[in-house]
């Protein structure tokens, strides 16, 4: 009875196998095993020094981080206020601009996930996540 | 009335209505059965589909699954991707094994070992503080509050149970 379902239960999750393995392969240019983030989607502080006035910063931060301090000219746009804040972003951007999306560093999720969004929902091209966040940037400021 | 009583006695057992009595009890507890067998099977079919339904979004956005993963923060990356691409076709190969009736009892054990894991994460991470999407019916799934979260999963795991049971009694 007990072996019988041990056996029911490896049968499925090596037939899972063949299907996982699959979707690893068809989206193979769609994800890294690395990092979270595709390296063509990060952006150091120093290429987006190098960007100039072509870069849109955009600060992914909750409200009172931003209110606090941030990046000059950046334009606050968090998950909190997605709807209330996008129709300002929007009004910001313009079509060749390059936006970068930062939050607080390394680890935080909040960029990644404002990136994401405004490439899917928004439609818009040439989003990067700031290696490092803001850490990084008051590093270089230093 | 004593004529009629003694027509009554003259009549022979075969033709006294016992037999179709019998039957007819017969027919209830069979109907019976048949109505509680049809509503296991619907209970199947809806916890199956919900199961499809799930593993199917994630299947055809493995990213955004994998990105949902690594929210809860308890997984490295790379086994993050791994369970994003794997995780799907085990519950939709277990959701068809729910409908077709086939491996039932193990596509059973693992959805009910998936659901207790997701949920046990789900109440780590709001133990956390962490402010996460479920993931778990992809797009559908993002505004959900927590109790509404914990609320479906606990449902699912009940159907899951409730049918685990079912099918013990009649094994």
């Amino acid at each position: 009875m007990r072996s019988s379902l041990v056996r029911q239960v490896l049968i499925l999750a090596a037939l899972a196998l063949a299907p996982g393995v699959g979707g690893a392969v068809y989206f193979r240019h769609k994800i890294s095993w690395r990092s979270s983030i595709l390296p063509s989607e990060l952006a150091t502080v120093d290429q987006a020094h190098a960007w100039g006035g072509n870069v849109i910063w955009v600060d992914a931060r909750p409200d009172d981080e931003f209110a606090s301090d941030h990046v000059p000219g950046a334009i606050s746009l968090n998950e909190d206020r997605w709807n209330e804040l996008l129709p300002e972003f929007l009004a910001a951007w313009s079509p060749g601009k390059r936006i970068v999306v930062y939050c607080s560093s390394l680890s935080c999720n909040a960029s990644r996930e404002v990136a994401r969004r405004l490439r899917k929902e928004a439609q818009l091209p040439d989003v990067f996540v700031l290696e490092g966040g803001w850490e990084a940037w008051l590093k270089k400021k230093k | 009335m004593a004529e009629e009583e003694e027509v009554m006695n003259q009549t022979p057992d075969a033709q006294r209505p016992t037999f179709p009595v019998e039957v007819s009890a017969e027919d209830t507890t069979s109907n019976v059965k048949h109505r509680t067998n049809i509503i296991w099977r619907i209970i199947g079919f809806i916890v199956a589909g919900i199961f499809l339904y799930a593993g199917a979004i994630k299947a055809l956005d493995p990213v955004q699954f994998a990105s949902d993963i690594d929210n809860y923060k308890i997984l490295p990356w790379p086994i993050s991707v791994a369970l994003a691409f794997y995780l799907p076709w085990l519950e939709i190969l277990c959701g068809i094994a729910l409908v077709v009736r086939v491996l039932f009892r193990g596509a059973l054990s693992i959805l009910i070992a998936l659901i207790v894991v997701f949920t046990l994460s789900t109440v780590a991470a709001k133990a956390r503080g962490l402010d996460i999407t479920c993931g778990c019916f992809g797009h559908a799934s993002q505004n959900w509050s927590f109790p509404s979260h914990l609320a479906t999963n606990l449902a699912i795991l009940a159907g899951l149970l409730a049918l685990w049971f079912q099918s013990s009694s009649k094994s």
